[in-house]
């Protein structure tokens, strides 16, 4: 019986190498083609190549949060993203925000705030917006671990708020105006198979897996990502995930537009009116918010999710507390 | 303007693909009427489980004699692991052997013996199965090891490969309907599909992305994926 059983497996494995061989003469497109990523920029140094010492345990402590915000800095947290849900590769990925690039870039003028920026202010708003919780106080030690990974990723790398890499790749405006119901097609057809037909994401043994888009526990209202043009541009280098440059720039565009057209929660800059909020901090072509979609006007108090949802009770990790 | 092209191809094959997901969504639709509430019924469980252990009435070998009685497959010739597998992902594969759109020379013929509703049976009862401890293959060297592992976590940033966890879960177990779960699964399985992806074979209509992602690996670096990803536990722990 034994006998018979592998003799059956054998053919089994004979056929596997067969399958092996066969794909090596069907080779329809260029896989590696689809990368749609900038010119070759700066290479951040090996993650080997961290020091021993307090200087290294902070850029390591600024990787994990980096790459679990919820676990190591959940007092900040609001909601199931992770800096390295946009900032892919864990902020090394040149066309996708990369950390290098914005080290370099700061301190830096920002309109959305009208005042010259530290780079810890910066990550200040990430906080504040992005994963819509409590921006850690300046020289907190989340804020520290993060200047410090950050630091390290750019070394060698001269200030320049030009570096190439930087943020995500200008998109060609499209040929036809941005479609709201060409982006449910998109997001039903390329998207929702990871995140969800509701954008609430999925999760798998208690990890969230791939990110919500929208929803309660997404970026809130004052997140860049909430901006259709830096959410395209995104999408359009990066987005499916793997196969970033696949999806056309209008494409990229009309999903983008139905993305950021969907409930998420409040502006925490919301200043009493949504029409207020809209002409103070919202007045430009690539915000929905104040707009009306589906019968409901987008950041209506009526509607959207609370800003600021960090877990109460939750205490800073002990290997977090500032030392004395 | 390579770029342009690349798009062009792409949306006829996207154009391709809707059709192909139209028709499989249909039958899909029609199997899921023999499910109530999510809950599977016994009744497609026993049917189910007779199938994989017995074969069918039609002549159709059982399973059980490639994949083992516990559906752990036989790792060491890269007969893959069923049990903990998605119920959604074999019935999809099941039905890509049996149109032919998944190439396998065994598994092409046994899965169009079977009838749409007894590749939903089989599959249906397969997700019931516990999930087997990861095979005892010989030790990989400890760097290659640790290779793969930096692999599977992070991916590596040097060739912009996305790491296993960012689809797969933090321990390799799948995540819905989308990807299958990996930890455990027999290492020369492993290293036979992401070779193919990586020559080029579509494997399956929903094989774009791994096509992607393995043109980023190396031969060595597939190895050492392989190697790592077949070590994990049910709990994405590697094997002491």
């Amino acid at each position: 019986m034994r006998k018979s059983i592998v003799a059956v497996a054998a053919i089994g494995a004979l056929g596997l190498i067969g399958t092996v061989s066969l794909g090596l003469l069907q080779r329809p497109i260029s896989a590696v083609a689809l990368a749609a990523s900038p010119p070759a920029t700066f290479q951040p140094p090996a993650e080997a190549d961290i020091p021993a010492g307090k200087f290294g345990d902070a850029v390591r402590m600024g990787e994990a949060i980096f790459r679990d915000p919820a676990a190591h800095a959940s007092a900040f947290v609001g909601n199931d993203l992770r800096c390295s849900n946009c900032h892919l590769q864990a902020g090394r990925l040149a066309g996708s925000a990369p950390m290098w690039a914005a080290y370099v870039s700061y301190p830096a003028y920002r309109s959305k705030n009208g005042h010259v920026n530290s780079f810890e202010e910066r990550l200040q708003g990430c906080f504040a917006y992005s994963m819509n919780g409590k921006a850690p106080k300046l020289g907190d030690p989340v804020l520290v671990a993060l200047e410090s990974y950050s630091y390290w990723l750019a070394k060698g790398l001269p200030t320049d708020e030009k570096t190439p890499g930087r943020g995500f790749p200008e998109l060609a405006k499209p040929e036809l105006a941005a479609d709201y119901g060409r982006g449910a097609q998109v997001y039903s057809e390329h998207c929702a198979a990871c995140h969800g037909p509701q954008g609430l994401g999925q999760s798998t043994g208690g990890k969230v897996v791939f990110p919500p888009l929208w929803g309660p526990r997404s970026y809130n209202w004052g997140a860049g990502m909430g901006s259709i043009k830096s959410a395209a541009e995104f999408i359009h280098a990066n987005m499916p995930l793997g196969m970033g440059g696949s999806l056309t720039p209008q494409q990229a565009w009309d999903v983008a537009t139905y993305m950021d057209s969907q409930v998420r929660p409040q502006d925490p800059r919301f200043v009493g009116t949504v029409e207020e909020t809209r002409q103070k901090f919202h007045n430009n072509a690539f915000s929905m918010f104040g707009k009306m979609v589906n019968g409901a006007v987008l950041g209506d108090p009526a509607v959207t999710p609370p800003a600021e949802t960090i877990p109460v009770g939750v205490a800073v990790p002990a290997s977090l507390a500032p030392t004395k | 303007m390579a770029h342009l092209r690349c798009d062009h191809v792409n949306q006829s094959r996207t154009t391709r693909m809707r059709g192909f997901a139209q028709k499989l969504l249909g039958l899909f639709v029609m199997l899921c009427l023999a499910i109530t509430s999510g809950q599977a019924q016994p009744s497609l469980l026993t049917a189910g489980e007779a199938i994989f252990l017995r074969g069918t009435e039609a002549g159709r070998p059982a399973c059980a004699a490639c994949h083992m009685p516990n559906a752990a497959g036989q790792p060491e010739v890269g007969i893959p692991r069923l049990a903990g597998l998605s119920t959604a992902y074999l019935l999809d594969q099941l039905g890509y052997f049996a149109s032919g759109q998944r190439h396998n020379a065994a598994m092409s013929s046994y899965a169009a013996m079977l009838t749409p509703g007894q590749r939903l049976e089989v599959s249906t009862y397969l997700q019931t199965l516990p999930v087997p401890p990861p095979p005892d293959a010989p030790a990989a060297p400890s760097a290659q090891l640790a290779r793969g592992e930096a692999l599977f976590l992070n991916g590596d940033p040097a060739t912009g490969l996305i790491g296993c966890v960012q689809c797969h879960g933090p321990a390799g177990q799948g995540v819905g309907e989308f990807s299958p779960r990996i930890g455990g699964q027999s290492a020369p399985y492993v290293m036979s599909e992401l070779t193919d992806w990586r020559a080029g074979a579509l494997r399956d209509p929903k094989g774009e992305y791994m096509r992607s992602i393995a043109s980023h690996l190396t031969p060595s670096d597939l190895q050492a994926v392989a190697a790592y990803v077949s070590s994990l536990d049910d709990h994405g722990a590697p094997k002491q």
